[in-house]
């Protein structure tokens, strides 16, 4: 989705003339930041620790990162439970035909940060002008959280969250399953619904349900920087904005296969399949329906666990470039997305270690009808190296380091300058955490490379802007209940 | 697009099927439940099954299989597990919340059920030699460094006595962890500690390729 940000040439004047003359990407590219913003991963879920009466160290190493455990609990529908039902309606054949739960399956959740730029960021209203380098954010997010089992086969979690830098509230994950398995659990099987192309996934290593809390905290996502933002691929971007069906296996505790396509959702003003002139007030909508699919192999073996996978997705999008363009018929972009992710975790008595990480590669092909005015090339490739580590001592004390990397094809109509989307950054993080529902963090971000205008400082220095500026502290406090 | 069309409507065929086969009719009655309402049927289904399978044969190594499983021990380790008397750290995670709320019938049910299920048999040793070196362990002990046989508790086929578990064809990564739990006292048992506190991970590795493999 960042693959069709577009903004400035060289200096910070024609940059402002630039961003008025594709107005309607400017407004697209924020519609989209906003909602991808509120599509934030699921975290540790009360409302399941109340229904299995389970400690939150059966499901996550530490939160939101999944135990083998907590993998087979979501893909088994989240239905355990010991609790019976309160109410259970029966027919002629004691059959029953309503389960009740006796607990409401709800929670919420609370983060809070400040965050300190190294330099004050440019002012997204006035060209040339300063922002402040600091500030805090409370909430920084707030969800409400609602799960558990609905019959004894059927379970779901629903997740509406607040977002302070967007302004937006919006329901940001649905996951809502059917599962059952066979008499010697050689199989596991279901069927769900949802509206995050990932976030059904039971490993931390895709992007759709990352292991990290606070996903980057810096200038992307403090809103108002003028920036681009840093490119990613098209598929990251869909939470909130698709929904559809997914069938999966689950064979011999080992093998994972998961097939689903994803529609267009009326979200907002952001996408509607509808209404074109939603289209032109920013947004854009997938064209028909997009397959996804997912093949993961996991083994598990004493305090240790391992698992290879790949996902991918093939969309086809028109994007929100054109006022009073009509989607039917539109310019269809096509996204060719394949990610390759691995994830182990040793899970000991005291020491917790996980190394996880993607290589994700993109094609995205361009409507003719958009090349050369909002595209240079007909075709762009697009690569990310995502690789985390943490070590948690005793679920209390923890450390971890997450290094990016993204390369591509340049195209300067899409990102200005040579058109590269390069970037390259380090996350490094120190956690405390008194409980596991309640976490302390400290983290710096450094950006190495920052190329073109994802690079908000172009804003400020249209000539020579710095990666490092970028660099961001944040102190965060995360907590649920 | 119409390849995708129509495994959307099999997707959704599956789910519909699915549900139609809980063959749910008119309700006439709404029924309380108590905590120990549920029998060990309901249990199994909710809440067993999802680790130890539906006849106590579990996939992952992670989990014990309990088909055969001694029914005194099956009891004895649930009682624990809901006074909290068992921790180690899977015992903490999983079965402390599992466990609090079971009663003694549905804990004797559970134990009945799971130890009648026809027992499996292990899997083929692919390391004869390290099989036959725990075979030896396991029937005669380490005497000159006070680790005592397992085969007077366990049984010759170590197939358990009362409280003393069945230990024939378990995982061997289960059992691997268990010694080590009990060596380091990371799971309580004086008589596991006093009988193993010295054993080597080598001798761990041949006695559990021998159990594995019974």
């Amino acid at each position: 989705m960042a693959r069709d940000h577009h903004e400035s040439r060289s200096d910070v004047r024609s940059a402002a003339v630039s961003l008025l003359r594709v107005g309607a990407v400017a407004t697209f590219l924020l519609s989209a930041a906003a909602l991808m913003l509120v599509s934030t991963p699921a975290q540790a879920v009360p409302p399941f620790a109340r229904q299995t009466g389970l400690a939150c160290e059966a499901c996550h190493t530490v939160p939101p990162e999944l135990t083998p455990f907590g993998r087979r609990f979501k893909l088994n529908g989240y239905t355990l439970t010991t609790r019976p039902p309160l109410v259970s309606d029966t027919d002629d054949h004691k059959k029953n035909t309503l389960w009740l739960s006796d607990l409401p399956g709800l929670g919420v959740l609370f983060q809070a940060t400040y965050n300190h730029y190294d330099r004050a960021p440019p002012d997204s209203a006035v060209p040339g002008a300063k922002s402040q380098s600091e500030n805090l954010e409370f909430p920084q997010q707030f969800s409400l959280i609602a799960g558990g089992a609905i019959t004894d086969q059927i379970g779901g979690f629903l997740q509406m969250t607040y977002d302070q830098p967007s302004g937006t509230f919006g329901v940001d994950n649905t996951d809502l399953r059917y599962s059952d398995h066979t008499q010697n659990n050689d199989f596991v099987w279901g069927v769900l619904f949802n509206n995050n192309p990932g976030n059904q996934d039971v490993w931390n290593s895709v992007a759709a349900y990352p292991t990290l809390d606070f996903s980057n905290q810096s200038l992307w996502s403090a809103g108002g920087a003028g920036g681009a933002g840093l490119t990613s691929a098209f598929f990251e971007g869909l939470g909130g904005l698709t929904a559809g069906p997914t069938a999966y296996i689950w064979y011999k505790d080992s093998f994972y296969l998961g097939i689903s396509e994803y529609h267009a959702a009326v979200s907002g003003s952001g996408t509607s399949t509808l209404d074109s002139t939603n289209l032109s007030a920013g947004g854009g909508a997938l064209q028909g329906w997009a397959p996804y699919w997912r093949a993961a192999y996991e083994r598990d073996w004493g305090y240790n666990s391992a698992s290879v996978g790949v996902s991918g997705m093939y969309s086809r999008f028109t994007p929100a470039l054109i006022a009073g363009q009509t989607l039917d018929p539109g310019f269809i972009n096509r996204y060719l997305d394949i990610s390759y992710d691995w994830q182990y975790q040793y899970i000991g008595q005291h020491n917790i270690f996980s190394f996880l990480g993607r290589y994700t590669r993109e094609k995205a092909d361009h409507d003719p009808g958009l090349v050369p005015t909002y595209y240079s090339n007909r075709s762009d490739n697009f690569d990310q190296w995502n690789v985390t580590g943490t070590y948690f001592y005793n679920r209390h004390y923890g450390a971890l380091v997450n290094f990016v990397h993204a390369s591509g094809t340049p195209d300067p109509a899409i990102l200005g300058g040579n058109g590269s989307p390069g970037y390259q950054y380090e996350v490094l993080e120190l956690d405390y955490l008194p409980w596991l529902n309640f976490r302390f963090i400290l983290q710096y971000n450094i950006y190495n490379v920052v190329k073109n205008n994802q690079n908000p400082f172009i804003l400020l220095n249209a000539t020579n802007p710095q990666a490092s500026n970028n660099n961001t502290f944040v102190f965060g406090l995360w907590m649920d209940f | 697009m119409r390849r995708l069309t129509i495994s959307s409507l099999l997707v959704a065929a599956i789910a519909v099927a699915a549900l139609c086969a809980r063959d749910a009719t008119a309700a006439d009655s709404l029924v309380p439940h108590d905590a120990a309402a549920w029998d060990a049927k309901a249990l199994i289904s909710r809440a067993c099954s999802k680790c130890h399978g539906f006849t106590g044969v579990s996939i992952s190594p992670l989990f014990p299989i309990l088909a055969a499983q001694q029914a005194s021990y099956i009891e004895m380790e649930l009682q624990l597990f809901r006074l909290r008397d068992r921790s180690d750290p899977h015992a903490r995670a999983f079965m402390w919340g599992i466990a609090r709320a079971l009663t003694d019938d549905q804990i004797r049910a559970l134990a009945q059920y799971f130890s009648s299920q026809p027992a499996v048999s292990g899997r083929v040793s692919s390391n004869a030699a390290l099989a036959q070196k725990g075979k030896l362990i396991y029937e005669g002990g380490v005497p000159e460094r006070d680790i005592l046989a397992c085969l007077p508790c366990h049984g010759p086929n170590a197939q358990g006595i009362h409280t003393f578990p069945r230990l024939a064809g378990q995982h061997r990564d289960y059992l691997s962890t268990q010694l080590q739990q009990f060596r380091s006292n990371g799971r309580e048992s004086e008589i596991m500690q006093h009988f193993i506190s010295n054993i080597t991970d080598d001798e761990i590795a041949a006695v559990t390729e021998y159990l594995a493999s019974k």
